[in-house]
């Protein structure tokens, strides 16, 4: 095992180090001057000029990623272009909001298909699993933005029970905070819960079918038992792999529902950056991002032996 | 699943109970689209800095007000007796916010500043007929001019010439200090910045808010949403026109429709064929239906213009029935140029500006009735600057020009429009050294028809001022002859 995490740590690593080189020469290829876009179109092409040399952006491409790259590795990622501000304390400061947002939409994704997918599972192909397979077709056809606006248009506008966006800030309390992401919690939640069912709904049907399932029954276990211990968790290794490259779906998709919930959140750093140019900031966010999906297909693999104690990784 | 049902009725009941009371009346929350790029008003021209900034944290000597005119501000007063050497003489009792006198030495040292090539003040040429700047005593300062310069005062009044205190010059980007009647609270970076009132503010009585909270609302159905739902107080950019009609009929808001100095143009790279043929220009202009294009694309909304100055411009004239709408001379004029059959090109649009994409789509059904068979290629606002402005990559383009007296720009042969005529560049110079106001007026007659003759590009309409506000909401500009949105007067009707 102690192998096993070393050979993964060494595998992290050279995945960072690719993304990040891939992300640096992607951003510096695209069309588009970052000072340029600080000076906007009515600045003069001599300041932009200026601009451009003091922000070292006329520098061999390779050399300004080896530079980057010794600063990162000292935990020192830059500084914004745009906000003036050290990319790591941006990225700290727009957590509050993405993380918990991820989380409670993970949360509701997890809470509502795994006891729907179990339930049309054992109702396969009666009235409760075609209502449950419509209910999931919708949920996959329907766009997270619009979802977005309809529930905006429902609970903020007609009903006012909750702010139609923005971020109350954890100070105000635990409530307020949870009550600004609720919303877009569900939207963002929406679709991979959909698409979750479905998985749990397969899977569940593929373990009712072997013969264990049977012979628990057959002994007289409890159909709670057998759907708990015997079919549930043999069928999560399936489920446990969707939904971590879900995880990983969410935190994207927090790009656009945070700006439709008008969040200050890492998506919504990331697009602001993206438009401006803002180099470190793109540079910053992603590396994250990618530290984070990758922990997490990590965490996922070692789920795998909790689930499944025949998986060994040595 | 019964129980389920049970608590889900009983939360959504107790949610109202749970909802923030109401804001006190002297506060105010105006959604905006966009977020600043940074505060530093001398290191951005960004419209979004300004509108937060300008006027209502930073002030400059003198001020465009809301009519237009220029008024001393900071400056209780000017003099110049040649119009090459001017003395402004200092308000006595201005405070910046760190509690600091305004004295002359601070703007000696801002317009020094300015000027330096190393600050990368993004509009230097403001400056350039600067000879030397003297300080006279705590509250005169003299500018001498190198020759007659007639936008001098429109220069000091522009937002690039904001006062700030020496010692607040690093902080300018995230914590700007000025002599305004607002204070900068705090800037939440991606949701908001508060401003809060400035006790101290020179002019008595004003600001009549005591905090003024800018939200970044990108999305105009967000921003629909959240006025509808009360969570702003004012929506100032990002609706459409589309959202208007709807909110003229509300009785909870007001709607503010008035003019702006952005006039909204298609222009053609008149260095790229077919475009350096006049006649194909005016065959262009003479191709598209302006009224038709402010209807389509804005929903009626916005003026229709036939030259670069705008209505708020004192120097206004209106050409707009200069060139109209007429399919067969366009056609002729096609002909005479050699394109009988017309010709393909390419309209390159930014997204990010709504109307652009919009206006795009009315025009190329036009102008494909008279043969100009247009493909409408939409970039991100990035690759615009570098593609269309500043390497002029392009055959056709719409963009809105927000700056007021930017008729410069048509008087360099190097900006995107590639328009090089020596008779209007000689117009321009002359009206550039020329004070007095009536022959100033007639050279900006001139270079208006000038303009109109040669068509470099085609001005379609003025990209009206278009904010709803909850009704009890008053002081507002109606129009925007400055790229400010001044908050000083705004005030709930008690």
């Amino acid at each position: 095992m102690r192998r096993y995490i070393a050979r993964r740590v060494a595998a992290f690593v050279a995945t960072l180090f690719f993304v990040s080189g891939l992300v640096f020469v992607v951003v510096r290829v695209l069309p588009g001057d970052p000072a340029l876009v600080i000076i906007g179109a009515e600045g003069s092409p001599e300041v932009a000029a200026r601009l451009r040399e003091s922000l070292g952006l006329n520098r061999p491409i390779l050399v300004q990623y080896a530079e980057w790259l010794s600063r990162a590795a000292r935990g020192d990622l830059g500084v914004s272009l745009q906000y003036d501000v050290p990319v790591g304390r941006l990225i700290l400061s727009r957590l509050p909001v993405t993380l918990p947002l991820t989380v409670m939409a993970a949360v509701l994704m997890a809470a509502t298909a795994l006891p729907l997918g179990l339930y049309a599972a054992r109702r396969h192909r009666r009235a409760g699993d075609y209502l449950a397979m419509v209910v999931s077709q919708v949920g996959i056809a329907i766009p997270g933005f619009w979802a977005g606006l309809l529930l905006i248009l429902l609970f903020s506008v007609h009903l006012g029970w909750v702010q139609s966006g923005g971020f109350a800030g954890w100070s105000s309390g635990l409530w307020p905070g949870v009550r600004s992401l609720l919303l877009p919690a569900i939207a963002l939640g929406l679709f991979q819960t959909a698409v979750l069912v479905r998985a749990t709904r397969s899977s569940v049907l593929d373990v009712l079918r072997e013969d264990y399932v049977r012979t628990a029954r057959a002994k007289g276990v409890s159909e709670l038992a057998v759907l708990a211990k015997h079919t549930l968790r043999n069928a999560m290794i399936p489920i446990v792999t969707v939904a971590g490259l879900q995880l990983g779906q969410l935190m994207a998709g927090a790009i656009i529902l945070e700006s439709v919930f008008a969040l200050p959140g890492l998506g919504r750093l990331a697009l602001g950056a993206i438009t401006a140019r803002d180099l470190p900031v793109v540079q910053g966010v992603t590396l994250f991002v990618a530290s984070t999906i990758v922990l997490i297909n990590f965490a996922v693999d070692l789920l795998y032996v909790v689930l499944d104690p025949r998986i060994r990784y040595e | 699943m019964r129980h389920l049902a049970r608590l889900l009725l009983v939360a959504l009941a107790l949610a109202p109970l749970a909802s923030p009371a109401a804001a006190p009346a002297e506060n105010l929350v105006v959604q905006v689209a966009t977020e600043p790029p940074g505060l530093d008003l001398t290191a951005t021209p960004a419209s979004a800095t300004a509108g937060v900034v300008f006027y209502n944290v930073q002030e400059a000597l003198v001020k465009v007000d809301r009519h237009g005119k220029i008024v001393p501000w900071l400056a209780e007063r000017w003099h110049t007796s040649d119009n090459r050497n001017y003395t402004f003489f200092l308000k006595r009792g201005v405070r910046f916010h760190n509690g600091r006198e305004l004295k002359a030495a601070d703007v000696k040292f801002v317009i020094d500043r300015a000027m330096n090539p190393e600050t990368k003040h993004p509009a230097p040429a403001n400056y350039e007929a600067i000879s030397d700047i003297i300080v006279k005593d705590d509250y005169t300062i003299t500018f001498a001019l190198k020759n007659t310069t007639a936008n001098f005062l429109l220069n000091m009044a522009r937002q690039g010439s904001v006062i700030y205190p020496r010692e607040a010059v690093d902080t300018l980007k995230s914590e700007p200090i000025g002599t305004g009647p607002y204070k900068l609270g705090e800037w939440v970076r991606g949701d908001r910045i508060v401003l809060v009132k400035n006790p101290d503010y020179h002019v008595k009585g004003l600001p009549k808010l005591d905090r003024v909270t800018y939200r970044f609302i990108p999305d105009p159905n967000a921003a629909l949403a959240a006025l509808k739902a009360g969570d702003v107080d004012a929506a100032m950019f990002g609706l459409g026109p589309e959202h208007i009609p709807d909110l003229q009929k509300d009785p909870r808001f007001q709607v503010i429709v008035g003019e702006t100095t952005n006039d909204v143009i298609m222009s053609m790279n008149n260095s790229r064929k077919p475009f350096t043929d006049v006649r194909v220009r005016r065959a262009v202009t003479y191709g598209i239906n302006k009224p038709e294009v402010v209807k389509g694309a804005m929903f009626g909304f916005g003026r229709v213009i036939g030259t670069n100055v705008d209505p708020l411009n004192p120097y206004f004239v209106d050409m707009s029935g200069a060139m109209p709408y007429d399919p067969a001379k366009a056609k002729k004029l096609l002909a005479e140029a050699g394109y009988p059959n017309g010709f393909d090109a390419v309209l390159k649009v930014a997204p990010q500006y709504y109307y652009t994409v919009r206006t795009g789509e009315v025009l190329a059904d036009q102008l494909q009735k008279v043969g100009v068979k247009i493909r409408i290629e939409q970039i991100e606002w990035g690759q615009w600057l570098s593609r269309v402005w500043k390497d002029a990559d392009y055959d056709l383009t719409i963009i809105g020009h927000a700056e007021a007296w930017d008729i410069n720009n048509y008087a360099k042969p190097t900006y995107y429009f590639r328009y090089d005529s020596a008779e209007f560049q000689r117009l321009f110079k002359e009206s550039e050294v020329t004070v007095d106001d009536k022959a100033r007026r007639e050279l900006y007659v001139k270079m208006q028809k000038r303009l109109v003759e040669d068509a470099p590009v085609v001005w379609l309409y003025i990209h009206p001022r278009l904010a709803v506000t909850k009704q009890g909401l008053q002081g507002f500009w109606k129009d925007l002859p400055a790229p400010a949105f001044d908050l000083s007067e705004v005030a709930w009707v008690k």
